[in-house]
C-alpha cells in the first residue's frame, strides 16, 4: 500500500512541472542602458548600507544600557533610540537611490546581515557620547570612501550619486557629528566637579525638562 | 550537608518572595557605615520572580531580537518589490509597514525589558527553539512572498502566546500578569488582525491564480494597486 502511495507521489513529482500551476508573470527584459552604476561604486555602496545598519544596531545597545533601573538616564536613551531609528533611516535612503538607479533586481537578501552590537556597557554618559562621536566620524569616513569610488570608477564618474551623497549625506554627517561634540564638550565640563548631578540635569535637559 | 544546603536555599527564596523592606534595609544598613559610597544592591526594579524563575525574562529579550531580525528583513522584502523589474508598489509598501511596526517594537521590547530591572541581551535567543534561522529570502514572486509575511507574522504571534503561557501557567514560581498585560495590550491584538488580513490577501490571489492563471497578469497589477490604497 506504502509503495503504491509512495510511486504516485513520485510520479506526481515527476509529471508536476508538465502541468504545474503558474503562480506568477514571467520576468520581461526590457533595455538596460539606463542602468549605469558600475560595479565598484555599487559594492561599496551595498557595504555602507551595511554599516548604518551595524551603526544603528550599536544605538539600540546604547539606548538599552541608558534605559536600565541602575544607570536611569531616560534623555540619553531616548537620544540613542532616535539616533537607531535615524540610522535605519540613512541605510531606507541608500536602499531607495540604488532601486531609483536600476539597482537590486537580485542579491537583496544579503544586503543586510544582522549582528548583535559589539559593545553594551558605558560608564557614564560622556564616555557614551564619545564613542558615539567616534562612530559617526567612522560612517562619515566611509561614505567619502564611498564617494571616492563612485567618482572614480574607470570611465565613469557618477555625478549624481556622487552629488547626492556630498549633499545629503555628508551634511547631515557634519552636523551630526558637531550636535554630538557640542554634547560631550558640554557635559565633559561639567563632570570635573558635579558627576553626578551635571550628568543628571543634562539628562533631564535632553528630556526637554528643565530642572 | 545537602539538608543544610536546600534549607538555606529555601530560606534565601523565601526571602526573596517577600521583598518587604529590603532596599530600606540596605539603606538603614550602608548609611551607618563610614563609606562615601552605597552599594544598594536590593533597590532595583525587580519584583515578582521576573528573572529568577522560569524563562519569560530571557524569553523577552530573544522575542526582542525576533522582531529586530524580522524588521530588517522585511525592509529588503519592501526594497526587493520596488525594484524596477518586480515594480510593485503595492506589495512594497505592506512589507515597508510590518518592516516599521517590527522596528518600533523591538524598541518597546527593549524599552520593557529594562523597566523590569533586566539587562537587554542581543544575542539571547529563544530558549523553546533555539537558533530557527529560518531561511528568510527576499527574492519571491507575489504569492510566496505573502506566504512568508503569513508565516513569519504567524511566528511572533505564536511565541507572544508562549511567552504569555510561560507568564501565567506553566511555570509553577512564576506568575507575571504585568508580562502578561503587555503582551495583550501591544502585541496580540494586531497580530490577530495582521495575520487576517494577509490571509485575506493570500485568499483574494489564490482565486486569481486558479481561474486557469488567465487573468494573472491584469490581476496582480489591480491587486498591487489596491495594495497601495489599502495599506
Amino acid at each position: 500500500m506504502k509503495a503504491i502511495l509512495f510511486a504516485v507521489v513520485a510520479l506526481l513529482a515527476v509529471c508536476a512541472p508538465a502541468f504545474a500551476t503558474q503562480c506568477h508573470v514571467n520576468p520581461v527584459n526590457i533595455p538596460k542602458e539606463w542602468v549605469t552604476m558600475h560595479r565598484s561604486c555599487r559594492d561599496s555602496m551595498r557595504h555602507q548600507i551595511q554599516e548604518e545598519v551595524a551603526a544603528s544596531l550599536q544605538y539600540l545597545a546604547m539606548g538599552a544600557h541608558f534605559s536600565k533601573d541602575t544607570v536611569n538616564r531616560p534623555g540619553f536613551a531616548k537620544l540613542f533610540f532616535d539616533a537607531a531609528s535615524e540610522e535605519r533611516e540613512h541605510a531606507m535612503k541608500l536602499i531607495e537611490y540604488l532601486l531609483m538607479r536600476g539597482e537590486l533586481t537580485s542579491d537583496v537578501t544579503s544586503l543586510i546581515t544582522i549582528r548583535p552590537p559589539e559593545r553594551n556597557n558605558w560608564a557614564n554618559g560622556v564616555e557614551a557620547l564619545e564613542h558615539a562621536v567616534k562612530m559617526e566620524s567612522s560612517v562619515t569616513k566611509s561614505i567619502r570612501a564611498v564617494i571616492s569610488a563612485c567618482e572614480s570608477a574607470k570611465d565613469f564618474n557618477d555625478y549624481h550619486l556622487v552629488d547626492y551623497l556630498a549633499g545629503e549625506f555628508l551634511d547631515e554627517q557634519y552636523k551630526g557629528q558637531r550636535d554630538l561634540a557640542g554634547k560631550a564638550s558640554t557635559l565633559k565640563k561639567m563632570l570635573e566637579r558635579h558627576p553626578a548631578l551635571g550628568e543628571f540635569i543634562f539628562d533631564k535637559k535632553l528630556l526637554g525638562i528643565d530642572v | 550537608m545537602k539538608v543544610i544546603a536546600s534549607v538555606a536555599l529555601c530560606l534565601l527564596a523565601c526571602v526573596g518572595a517577600l521583598a518587604a523592606d529590603q532596599c530600606y534595609q540596605d539603606v538603614s544598613l550602608d548609611c551607618g557605615q563610614a563609606s562615601n559610597t552605597l552599594a544598594l544592591p536590593r533597590c532595583n526594579a525587580i519584583y515578582g520572580e521576573y528573572g529568577r524563575h522560569g524563562n519569560v525574562a530571557k524569553e523577552l529579550q530573544a522575542y526582542a531580537n525576533l522582531h529586530l531580525e524580522r524588521s530588517y528583513e522585511y525592509l529588503l522584502s519592501a526594497a526587493y518589490f520596488n525594484n524596477y523589474q518586480m515594480n510593485r508598489a503595492g506589495f512594497s509598501k505592506l512589507f515597508k509597514k510590518l518592516s516599521d511596526d517590527a522596528w518600533e517594537k523591538t524598541i518597546d521590547l527593549i524599552k520593557h525589558v529594562t523597566m523590569r530591572g533586566d539587562v537587554m541581551n542581543f544575542a539571547q535567543r529563544s530558549i523553546q527553539k533555539p537558533v530557527e534561522k529560518k531561511n528568510y529570502t527576499v527574492e519571491l514572486h507575489e504569492l510566496e512572498s505573502l506566504a512568508k509575511a503569513l508565516d513569519t507574522q504567524k511566528e511572533l504571534a505564536e511565541r507572544a502566546f508562549y511567552i504569555h503561557r510561560e507568564a501565567t501557567r506553566n511555570s509553577e514560581h512564576l506568575h507575571d500578569p504585568e508580562v502578561a498585560q503587555y503582551l495583550e495590550e501591544e502585541f496580540v491584538e494586531d497580530q490577530g488582525k495582521r495575520i487576517r488580513d494577509l490571509a485575506g490577501h493570500t485568499s483574494d490571489l489564490k482565486q486569481f491564480i486558479t481561474n486557469n492563471g488567465q487573468d494573472l497578469s491584469l490581476a496582480l497589477y489591480l491587486f498591487d494597486e489596491y495594495l497601495q490604497k489599502v495599506v
